[in-house]
């Protein structure tokens, strides 16, 4: 379990890769009501001008959500309160996409810290990048 | 020079949803969609003895409540068609299956930014979401970007 006492800034969060396929893009799109073309199959993605199916921007923030509640652990002791997104480059399925973060900033009387967050595809380019905010029991 | 639109857009609330139930269902597969096996959220007899005392969805599973239907009329749109930038979530309570949750939304900022591809308007959407019981469980703000 994580207690804010061992938090220090700088401390580094990954990296991790994970692959998304693109059943998983689509049953994500699915499951959410957002089963636009663009995110459920590559010819309707290219009609909208894009290289093929993208992820919807919930996934991405459902993704590095997980990233920063992973860290976190199942023991609990800590809580993921806030997360901010911003989505620059298209995320593509069908690559394995690689997630990092760093702890920028800690409040020791909220016991929370804050941690930038992004997700790289294979050339290092950032796709989105976030700040995460976690809150510590103790 | 200042953005021109009708600024008591701003605060004013354009939508609350028909609630929407949460069953362990839909968490089931919103954690299958994106590999979640924490068992805080995916075992509901291990999810007993942790913090949450049972089964919780993951905080993300706040963004998958859908807007209303009309919910795009409400967006304020500037030069060429906007586009999804980015979301701010605050997750301030867990939601549980068996949960209700209605979505309350309303303008909560328009601004303009000025960067390397030219000028940009940002409209912000405040939804917060409650539960059954009238407590605040998130508030997503939604960050459409417009290219003017």
């Amino acid at each position: 379990m994580k207690n804010f006492s061992d938090i220090q800034i700088g401390n580094t969060i990954g990296p991790r890769e994970q692959f998304v396929s693109k059943d998983e893009c689509r049953a994500f799109a699915h499951s959410s009501g957002f089963a636009a073309p663009r995110f459920t199959d590559d010819e309707g993605a290219r009609k909208e001008g894009l290289p093929g199916m993208i992820l919807p921007g919930n996934m991405s923030l459902g993704l590095l959500s997980k990233f920063v509640t992973d860290w976190i652990g199942p023991e609990g002791g800590a809580q993921l309160v806030r997360i901010s997104t911003t989505y620059r480059v298209p995320v593509q399925p069908d690559h394995t996409l690689v997630f990092q973060g760093f702890v920028t900033h800690s409040v020791p009387e909220e016991r929370t810290a804050e941690i930038d967050v992004w997700i790289e595809n294979e050339e290092a380019e950032r796709l989105v990048t976030g700040t995460a905010t976690v809150r510590f029991d103790k | 020079m200042a953005l021109e639109f009708d600024q008591s857009l701003i605060g004013r609330v354009f939508e609350v949803t028909d609630p929407v139930s949460v069953t362990p269902e839909k968490i089931a597969r919103f954690c299958a969609a994106i590999g979640e096996t924490n068992p805080l959220y995916t075992d509901a007899e291990a999810a007993k003895k942790g913090p949450y005392g049972g089964l919780v969805a993951p905080p993300s599973f706040a963004v998958m409540f859908r807007n209303g239907r009309n919910f795009f009329e409400h967006v304020p749109r500037f030069g060429r068609r906007g586009f999804d930038a980015g979301k701010d979530a605050e997750f301030v309570a867990p939601i549980r299956p068996g949960d209700s949750i209605t979505l309350t939304s309303h303008v909560k900022e328009v601004y303009e930014k000025t960067g390397r591809t030219g000028s940009m308007v940002f409209v912000v959407i405040r939804s917060t979401l409650k539960n059954q019981r009238d407590e605040v469980v998130a508030h997503i703000d939604h960050r459409f970007m417009n290219r003017q």
